[in-house]
């Protein structure tokens, strides 16, 4: 007789589990990649919902060490352009932050 | 003069696939911030946007990586250890390897699912 797991639904539920991001739009996303993304394996969304919620973490932290220094407590769009632009790792992103930074003040 | 990095959901496909589509929920996006904030933090609502958009160029960026290697190797579909090699490939090593680990354990899971499966179909066949 099959049995459904416990685990298997913590992992595979975007209730109860470390899924904190909803897997189909991520796979919507991966699909608009390139010309060559024709199919992906199931796991690739589970996969990159934990490396998003790394990234987020990793990006917001960086912006609000940001506004700190500008003895803030609201971390706003230019914070996080600043942190685009102070780490390497975060090149790929200089041109998205570059065209919504219209307004620049020192 | 706007260069095209990637974020191809901003080419018009005639109205078929909506702007919302090729962002994460801001919901879930903000949650997560706040997550790694001091509670008396707060994140403008641009802040959030930003985010958004910065999530998807990311998922763009690392997929177009992976796919390659898939092409180079002739293989159709991308998987997960695609993904992790494509994080290490891309600088992001502090990502892959307790990415790997995570998706281990998935795989054993669902091996777990899969053998009781197949003792199902025993039975039916």
């Amino acid at each position: 007789m099959r049995q459904a797991g416990s685990y298997s639904g913590i992992l595979i539920s975007g209730k109860t589990g470390p899924h904190l991001l909803p897997l189909a739009r991520i796979k919507k996303i991966m699909k608009k990649s390139g010309d060559g993304v024709k199919m992906i394996s199931g796991e690739s969304p589970i996969v990159f919902s934990k490396a998003c919620e790394m990234f987020i973490k990793e990006l917001t932290q960086r912006s609000w060490m940001v506004t700190m220094q500008g003895k803030r407590r609201t971390l706003n769009k230019e914070d996080v352009a600043s942190a685009v632009m102070a780490t390497d790792l975060f090149d790929f992103l200089l041109n998205l932050v570059s065209e919504m930074d219209t307004s620049k003040s020192s | 003069m706007a260069e095209d990095a990637g974020a191809s959901g901003s080419n018009n496909d005639g109205g078929g696939i909506k702007e919302q589509d090729r962002l994460l929920p801001i919901a879930n996006v903000g949650r997560i911030m706040k997550q790694i904030l001091p509670q008396n933090a707060k994140i403008s609502k641009e802040a959030k946007e930003t985010m958004q958009e910065c999530v998807s160029e990311f998922i763009s960026f690392v997929t177009s990586e992976a796919s390659d290697k898939c092409k180079k190797e002739r293989r159709k579909t991308v998987n997960g250890d695609d993904i992790c090699w494509a994080l290490a490939t891309l600088g992001f090593d502090d990502y892959a390897a307790p990415l790997k680990r995570y998706l281990y354990k998935y795989r054993e899971l669902e091996g777990d699912k899969a053998a009781a499966n197949q003792e199902q179909h025993k039975d039916i066949c």
